[in-house]
């Protein structure tokens, strides 16, 4: 899908996943974003940039999450933290956009922390298709890494042991109390954040990033030179320690943040050990 | 009882056989049709084919009204998106928008009509049928029809736009009955009087896209506003993508003081005087542009030249210098100079402002120095400046008018409250309705409007409508259980917007018109029913003929008969997409400077004030509208013409308001100072503030981004992010009182006395407490007030209930904030309130 | 052994009755006419011999005024507004997406259910598709359909119908309308919604008994 032009509300796609009634509007929406993945034999690899200057705070992104993938209350998968620092008169207030950050892994085996963390990962091989057709052979698991850089979550092979929950430095993930793990059904399974992979998978941008009206929120193919995260990682320098949370961690994130003012290290409250009280989204 | 075994089977079987038998008296199968099983035991598979249907339709949830695309899936409504091709929104819906699919799934939704069968108050209901409903209400109503009294029927809304706001004035017109009451002056009606008693009936909107430089004096874009999702999203892209500064006046920290070039903090009740002293610089500095000053009027004389206005606006703001505005506004001299400078010297400047700006004592006037500060720069409905807003021209069909037209006098306030109340003086319906020295309705009829909640003192708002002396007979429309309606005799089942039709109307930021409809994404739940088809069905009872009998049908003609709209196909165009533009539409800015011809029949020259009029068209002879004057003839200002510009004959700011002027911009207003007003605009400090005690704080209330004012509180969604509201108080003034985070505290107006939490914090100037005005709720859901039903399969039933987390659900400040209108306007004074806080 | 075409429909015309007095009492506020029937000797009969207790002004009060009376605890248990026991399938089936709210999850799969037989909404119905009385009615149409099979000696299709029944309360109605009854009988003022609760409680569990065990081909 990469018409430019907005398209007829008829021609638009309608989408559906493992019983997540997920629907999509045009990606071309937004503009400049393309999701044709790049014209190589490579997968796409998905990112999103945020553009900390863009972010006004709104929380149209995480209403759409929770309404696009129907989440629970007590828990998100996309949240706002704002924070306000400075004394008075001096007084600033910013806002940093958090979501799974879909993580590449070190640069020794490539495994995100999540991922190695599963049990139930390595499992079966599995395949992922190319723009043109080429098939990637990939290790499946209840939490897995698909060839395109997106993590995901099989709830079916999920046993809901959490450690992936543990694992996140980020701590975006959490159990769902609607969907039962399908390794154990005596459990709930994880979820988080997938990029709203029912809609990628059919051309169409994820939800949080068609709602966003200050365009804070870009995603887009990484191995595609002209795509605007490309060029956005490319132009602000984004590849650097500086511009990912928790460089530290080696996790390799793939949500990069435009950030001028340099509001990460103040603005960001990284989990404390076991609680995910930081990823709620309030406003005070 | 016993466990059923064969034999008692039997007797059960034999005994429901004879009932059903003889009939049960019931009013409705639900079932139609004839079973046709596959006859061979083939497996049985219910089909898991989803259905799937986008449908473009508009958001309601605030003013805004964004087009928008729902998804429906079997029939359920599973996401709400922006519309990619409306040109107001550019595909963008805000976080309150897309939690709209709250409103309908909503447990506790009222779905049928609700007859009252306990005492007032006592929550006992009985559902009863609308035929039922409607004879009831006819039986109300036809006695004030044939008395010749129809003003006794009041109809009191909140929120009616477009098809929804004509259908009703169509419906009471047809009735005679002009006892409407509105919600405009707890929202934003100073504003408008301002504006209006300057250019006339226009609104203004800000051209983002094309300015240089934003001021913004109390209005909090970025989280919500009347336009929000048009104006906000320009507005940040501009200033990222283009670099524009926005300099943003405020008591308080708001995601858009945030999110500005810098905040400057501001004391309460100040904007005006911070306009005027940045008008001060500008005309001392001379960096002023004169080409508006053509089309302004600033001082009695209408003939002055340009040096006796520049002198004139020079010698009126002449105290106005920023070392006096610094010591009462407390922002620095200097930075007022700076940022005339920077307004002025741009190429092109918004100046913005909104409820902190308006919502005061005179606060009508204080938008008066807002227009003076963009006229006196050029940048008054010009590219880049502060333009007025254009909304779609629908045309739709009207019924014939009921030959008495009678309203009771209890809309604008009490006798001498307000000068000007164009916009009324709402929050006083029900205290004069209280009061009845200027009469009472009998039927009191209520939509979309909770008096009990919206307006100041609202637990007197509660006991007038609990009180059946002082209202007999009270209808409420609603699609929720809430703070007003708890009280009604009736309660009529509303759809929610995704259940409806309407054409729609709201302004646009580019200066070009869209025109755009809703329609249902799903058949109305229940017996939820458009208050159009509900005035049809009154109608017939009343024996009152309307041009429509379905809320389709009124939006289908209206498709028919509204220009450009009908060419690209109608209804069925707009059924198809939504949307609808006139392609070759350019904004029209600068329409004042359009020459017009005044060579018609009738039309002469008014010396005094410059207009161009015709006599003829006002109903008078020459000689009279020569005596009288342009000013002296009533009516006059419907035949205006043209203004008199340097010598052309331009259209200028016509007096299309109730507000008697020329075409000049009246900076200088006889409208005001006839009433005892300042006539130019200047700053009056509000009385209130010039007793305050040095322990008084200001109160101010404020909105966030993920609520609207009453609407939204049982949306889970919403509720989740933003459920509470601490008072946000200065760590300075918190200190002095000995309050630390999250303490109790006492807040106490005159009026009363609320407890709350404090927020302590540096996001907000010393002296003021903030509150936000969401919450405090009573009724509306566990969402919304915490009140766990006792019995599941209320809210609680929702299984998403047991994930509920919060169990604070804030405070109501509007018990503590007394009614009390702008004498000019009648705006409900929001900001103006005084109280002591103290550790609870 | 020969079979009794005549015993087998008077059975699932017996069961069909049951279930149709069993939605006609859900459906709405009781009418006089149905308050008359169920004061009925027959019915009362039955009622006093499974100790199913209307109460006594039920059958002594005027009708006129029983109307009155049962249209407002109608409308206080299953209408609101306020607090009330919303008589949806979907509202008491934890979905698992958490949409369980009206027109939930479950709403669909029982609209499509009924649909699948040919059945269809009525045009004048505006309830949701899973309300209890529905459901009911469902019951009541499956099982006299059967009864019109026993009666044409048709075993193939009368059987299919009863296949069909066991899976419509296997997926539905036992899965909810226990714990649906069980609220009302909590929440009920007057002995009536209680006494009808406890009724359908109890022939639901009849009914799981008694048409559980596979009807064999």
């Amino acid at each position: 899908m990469s018409d430019k032009k907005a398209p007829d509300v008829s021609r638009r796609k309608f989408l559906t996943d493992a019983g997540v009634a997920a629907v999509g509007a045009a990606a071309a929406a937004t503009p400049g974003v393309s999701l044709q993945a790049a014209e190589s034999k490579k997968a796409p690899r998905w990112a999103m940039v945020m553009d900390l200057r863009r972010c006004i705070g709104c929380r149209a992104c995480t209403v759409a999450c929770k309404s696009e993938n129907r989440v629970s209350l007590g828990r998100f998968r996309a949240v706002i933290q704002e924070k306000t620092t400075g004394t008075f008169p001096n007084t600033k207030k910013a806002f940093l956009p958090l979501m799974c950050n879909h993580c590449e892994g070190n640069k020794k085996d490539g495994v995100p922390p999540c991922v190695k963390a599963c049990p139930e990962y390595p499992g079966a091989r599995a395949k992922f298709k190319t723009a043109d057709g080429k098939t990637i052979r990939y290790r499946s698991g209840a939490t897995y890494k698909r060839p395109d850089g997106l993590i995901l979550i099989d709830k079916e092979k999920c046993i809901g042991c959490g450690k992936c929950i543990d694992a996140c430095p980020y701590g975006v993930r959490s159990f769902d109390p609607f969907v039962k793990a399908g390794g154990d059904p005596s459990k709930q399974a994880a979820d988080k954040c997938d990029m709203c992979a029912h809609r990628v998978d059919n051309g169409v941008e994820p939800s949080c990033v068609n709602t966003c009206q200050g365009r804070a929120r870009i995603f887009g193919d990484l191995n595609d030179p002209d795509s605007q995260v490309s060029k956005l990682v490319k132009e602000h320098n984004l590849a650097t320690p500086e511009n990912v949370l928790l460089h530290e961690k080696d996790t390799n994130p793939h949500v990069f943040y435009i950030d001028p003012d340099n509001l990460l290290k103040t603005l960001y409250t990284q989990r404390k050990k076991g609680k995910l009280d930081h990823f709620v989204d309030q406003i005070v | 009882m016993k466990k059923l075994n064969r034999r008692n089977f039997m007797k059960l079987a034999a005994g429901s056989s004879c009932a059903m038998a003889a009939g049960l008296g019931l009013n409705q199968k639900a079932l139609a049709g004839s079973i046709k099983l596959q006859e061979g035991g083939r497996d049985f598979s219910p089909t898991t084919k989803k259905e799937l249907q986008a449908i473009p339709t508009a958001c309601w949830q605030c003013v805004t009204r964004d087009a928008m695309i729902g998804y429906v899936e079997d029939g359920r409504v599973v996401k709400l998106e922006g519309h990619p091709d409306s040109i107001r929104t550019l595909g963008k819906l805000c976080a309150k928008g897309q939690a709209g699919i709250n409103h309908v799934y909503f447990p506790d939704r009222i779905l049928y009509p609700m007859l009252r069968a306990g005492k007032r108050g006592e929550h006992k209901w009985k559902r009863i049928s609308w035929d039922e409903a409607l004879d009831l209400m006819a039986s109300k109503l036809k006695p004030l029809l044939y008395a010749g009294t129809p003003e006794l029927f009041m109809y009191q809304y909140g929120r009616h736009k477009g098809s929804q706001s004509s259908i009703m004035h169509d419906f009471m017109d047809a009735f005679g009955s002009q006892t409407i009451g509105t919600h405009t002056s707890v929202c934003e009606g100073p504003k408008w009087v301002g504006q209006e008693s300057l250019w006339g009936g226009m609104y203004d909107n800000w051209d983002y896209d094309h300015t240089d430089f934003v001021v913004n004096f109390g209005s909090n874009q970025f989280e919500t506003h009347t336009n929000h999702i048009p104006t906000s999203q320009r507005l940040i892209r501009a200033m990222v993508e283009r670099n524009v500064p926005l300099y943003t006046f405020d008591v308080r920290l708001s995601n858009t003081a945030a999110k500005s070039t810098e905040w400057i903090p501001i004391n309460v009740g100040m904007d005006g005087l911070v306009m005027l002293s940045m008008v001060n610089v500008i005309m001392n500095e001379g960096i002023f542009r004169k080409d508006h000053l053509k089309y302004m009027r600033v001082s009695p004389d209408y003939h002055a030249t340009e040096s006796e206005k520049i002198a004139a606006i020079k010698e009126h703001v002449a105290k106005f210098t920023p070392e006096y505005a610094a010591k009462e506004s407390g922002v620095p001299a200097e930075k007022i100079r700076q940022i005339a400078r920077g307004y002025a010297k741009a190429k092109s400047a918004c100046l913005i402002g909104y409820r902190g700006t308006v919502m005061h004592y005179h606060g009508a006037d204080q938008e008066r120095a807002a227009m003076l500060l963009s006229a006196i720069t050029n940048n008054l409905d010009r590219k880049g400046g502060r333009i007025m807003g254009v909304g779609a021209g629908w045309k739709h069909p009207h019924s014939p008018k009921a030959k008495i037209q009678k309203g009771l006098d209890i809309v604008n306030g009490f006798p001498g409250e307000a000068a000007f109340p164009t916009h009324q003086c709402s929050q006083q319906n029900l205290p004069m309705i209280k009061d009845g020295q200027n009469g009472r309705p009998k039927v009191y009829w209520s939509s979309c409007n909770n008096q009990a909640f919206i307006n100041g003192n609202n637990i007197e708002a509660e006991a007038v409508l609990k009180d059946e002396s002082l209202i007999p007979f009270y209808v409420n429309t609603n699609i929720v259980y809430d703070e007003s309606s708890q009280y009604a005799d009736l309660i009529l089942p509303d759809v929610t917007y995704l259940e409806r039709w309407d054409y729609e109307d709201m302004v646009s930021p580019t200066g070009v018109a869209e025109y755009y409809i809703r329609q249902p994404l799903i058949k109305p739940l229940g017996e939820a029913r458009d208050q159009g088809e509900v005035f049809s069905g009154l109608a017939k009872r009343l024996g009152i003929k309307l041009a429509y009998t379905t809320k389709e049908e009124y939006v289908r003609q209206s498709c028919e008969m509204t220009p450009g709209v009908k060419e690209a196909g109608g209804f069925e165009y707009m059924k198809k997409h939504g949307v609808w533009h006139d392609k070759d539409a350019k904004p029209n800015h600068g329409f004042y400077e359009a020459k017009v011809d005044v060579s018609g029949d009738g039309i002469i020259l008014d010396e005094k004030t410059g207009v161009y009029w015709n006599y003829k068209k006002a109903g008078v002879t020459e000689a009279e509208a020569r005596s009288k004057g342009f000013l002296g003839v009533e009516g006059a200002k419907n035949a205006y013409v043209a203004q008199d510009i340097e010598g052309t004959p331009r259209k200028a700011y016509p007096p299309n308001t109730s507000f008697v002027k020329s075409g000049l911009l009246d900076f200088y207003s006889d409208n005001f100072a006839s009433k005892g007003f300042p006539a130019f605009p200047t700053y009056t400090p509000v009385p209130e503030h010039q007793k305050m005690g040095k322990d008084d704080l200001h109160l101010t209330t404020y909105k966030v981004a993920v609520h609207t004012h009453s609407r939204t509180a049982h949306c889970k969604w919403l509720s989740e992010i933003k459920h509470d509201n601490p008072a946000w108080i200065n760590s300075k003034t918190a200190a002095e009182r000995g309050i630390k985070e999250g303490d109790r505290i006492k807040v106490a107006s005159d009026l009363g006395e609320i407890t709350t939490t404090a927020h302590v914090t540096e996001g907000i100037i010393p002296g003021i407490i903030a509150i936000s005005h969401h919450f405090g709720r009573q009724q509306s859901g566990i969402y919304g007030s915490g009140k766990s039903s006792p019995t599941p399969g209320g809210a609680a039933a929702d299984p998403d209930a047991n994930n509920k987390w919060w169990d604070k659900h804030g405070i109501h400040p509007n018990s503590i904030i007394p009614n009390s209108s702008d004498p000019i306007s009648g705006g409900q004074r929001w900001m103006d309130t005084v109280v002591r806080v103290v550790k609870a | 052994m020969e079979t009794d075409w005549k015993a087998l429909a008077d059975s699932a015309k017996s069961r069909s009755d049951i279930y149709g007095l069993l939605s006609a009492v859900f459906r709405e506020e009781p009418t006089e006419t149905l308050i008359r029937q169920m004061k009925g000797p027959q019915l009362l009969g039955a009622f006093t011999s499974l100790g199913v207790k209307l109460g006594e002004r039920f059958y002594t009060d005027p009708e006129s005024e029983v109307v009155e009376q049962l249209a407002i605890e109608y409308s206080r248990l299953f209408i609101g507004p306020g607090p009330h026991i919303s008589p949806h399938e979907s509202i008491f089936i934890d979905a698992e997406h958490g949409e369980a709210g009206l027109w939930g999850v479950q709403t669909v799969e029982v609209k499509k259910f009924i649909e699948t037989t040919g059945l269809d909404y009525d045009s004048g119905f505006c309830g949701v598709p899973d309300h209890v009385s529905v459901e009911l009615e469902f019951m009541q149409k499956l099982s006299e359909w059967e009864a019109d099979k026993w009666l044409q000696e048709d075993r193939k299709s009368a059987e299919y119908c009863l296949t069909v029944q066991r899976m419509f309360l296997e997926k539905h109605l036992l899965c909810w309308l226990a714990r649906f009854c069980d609220e009302v009988m909590d929440q009920a003022q007057l002995p009536f919604y209680r006494a009808i609760a406890d009724l359908t409680k109890t022939y639901m569990e009849y009914e799981r008994e008694s048409i559980a065990p596979p009807v064999s081909a």
